[in-house]
């Protein structure tokens, strides 16, 4: 059976092993891009089945990474992941399926992956 | 030589730096770039929003779904919630409570593009009837003692999407800012039995110098110690502590009004980024001889920094007399 496939978007390399390391863990195929620009193309050839996306990036932002992820394919989730909880105030976020604040603790990301996977592939209609 | 004016209402100070008296055009405006693109807001995108706890539309639109010429959503990821007790307590000197609110955005219109000042009256009016309809639901809840409306339009006045949306937020607590509002204009109702809107209403009429627009029930004026440049109180000509208790013929003349207000300020400074915010006696409150409800508005050519910030001083150099003669001979034809 095909892995399901995870894009991380994050400028910082911590994050990315941390990430991979678990979500792997779980059972997932994960795919790394450091900036809003490598991960619109990563977008595009990947074809991910769901987006973990930093907002405060050099460059192209989170949010503007999101905004043009969703003009294309507006049913593959995106989670915003973000060490600052204010951005969940600025309205621009809404367009996200989550939005996580960044831990050491990974379970909320984890149960917002498995949530969101599920929601866009329909299985949350058959539990 | 600059003036310092002191707001008869809560005392602030404003300085008026009149020599440098800046003109309309003097300001910069940079206008936020259409991004267009994917909205959260837009028809079509409901499914992205919390499901509506109001709307208004065609007749048998179906909820959460187009068709819509208004909706109300709550905050997909809220500061405050609205499950839970308030559990109010000390930790020594210090006050905390539970992070109990609501807050609520309105989507103003379904067209991404349509600004304020676009708007028909009978879109406008939508927008008014939501604010009420919704401050007297969140009324019942006796955890809640004040409800901000607000609006933020620009990227620099604090909006991040393009599609308009005024937002509403339901507070345990009176703010501060609202407290000072209402604990000044009772001491002056006590030392001379009037409310001080009303007497700042009457000197407005008869000095004639600080009116931006009017009509037979409501005023416009650019307040005599003005933080910005531009900046407009729009009230009621008639006394009134409660937003909620206009009639449908005062929403009608209080939309008008505002409408007139907005396409005035927009053709002053194109463009330009603004907050307006609703100041209304707290909720449940009976009718209070000593307040007077009323919309701020706050176009934002000025920045606010560290002499503001330290002093509570404002700097504006734009005095209000300038503000409301430009605004008043705009021909809106």
């Amino acid at each position: 059976m095909n892995k399901e496939k995870i894009l991380v978007v994050d400028d910082e390399e911590s994050i990315h092993l941390l990430y991979k390391e678990e979500l792997e863990e779980e059972g997932y195929e994960v795919h790394s891009a450091m900036s809003g620009e490598e991960a619109l193309k990563a977008f595009d050839a990947l074809e991910p089945d769901l987006v973990i996306l930093d907002i405060n990036m050099p460059g192209m932002d989170g949010i503007e990474v999101l905004r043009q992820m969703k003009q294309k394919k507006p049913r593959v989730p995106v989670v915003l992941s973000s060490a600052y909880p204010e951005y969940k105030q600025d309205l621009a976020s809404w367009a996200s399926d989550d939005y996580i604040v960044k831990s050491f603790n990974l379970d909320d990301l984890k149960s917002s992956v498995r949530r969101n996977l599920a929601k866009s592939s329909g299985k949350e209609r058959l539990s | 030589m600059p003036e310092l004016r002191r707001d008869t209402i809560i005392g602030r100070w404003v300085i008026i730096a009149k020599e440098r008296g800046k003109r309309p055009y003097d300001f910069v405006i940079e206008k936020d770039r259409t991004k267009g693109g994917f909205c959260p807001l837009c028809p079509g995108n409901e499914h992205t929003t919390p499901p509506e706890v109001l709307s208004y539309g065609r007749p048998g639109h179906s909820p959460n779904g187009p068709g819509w010429t208004l909706r109300v959503v709550p905050n997909k990821f809220p500061a405050l919630v609205i499950e839970g007790d308030l559990d109010k307590r000390g930790e020594g000197i210090y006050d905390k409570m539970n992070g109990i609110g609501a807050h609520e955005v309105i989507i103003d219109t379904p067209r991404h593009d349509e600004t304020m000042p676009m708007m028909s009256h009978e879109q406008l009016i939508q927008s008014f009837w939501a604010y009420r309809d919704r401050i007297v639901d969140l009324a019942k809840d006796s955890r809640f003692r004040y409800i901000i409306v607000f609006k933020n339009f620009g990227r620099a006045a604090g909006a991040s999407l393009e599609h308009s949306h005024s937002q509403l937020i339901a507070l345990p607590i009176v703010p501060h800012r609202i407290q000072e509002e209402i604990q000044s204009s009772l001491h002056y109702y006590e030392y001379k039995e009037r409310c001080i809107f009303c007497d700042i209403i009457r000197q407005e009429k008869s000095q004639d110098i600080r009116i931006a627009c009017e009509n037979n029930d409501f005023i416009t004026i650019c307040p005599f110690a003005p933080r910005s440049p531009f900046e407009m109180w729009l009230m009621p000509k008639k006394h009134q502590s409660s937003y909620v208790s206009m009639d449908e013929n005062q929403f009608r003349s209080l939309t008008e009004l505002f409408l007139e207000t907005m396409r005035r300020l927009d053709k002053a400074l194109p463009g330009v980024p603004y907050n307006y915010m609703l100041h209304t006696a707290p909720l449940r409150s009976p009718f209070l001889e000593h307040y007077h409800w009323h919309i701020e508005i706050m176009p934002k050519v000025t920045t606010v920094a560290g002499f503001e910030w330290g002093t509570g001083f404002y700097i504006n150099p734009t005095p209000p007399e300038e503000s409301a003669q430009f605004l008043r001979e705009i021909n809106l034809d």
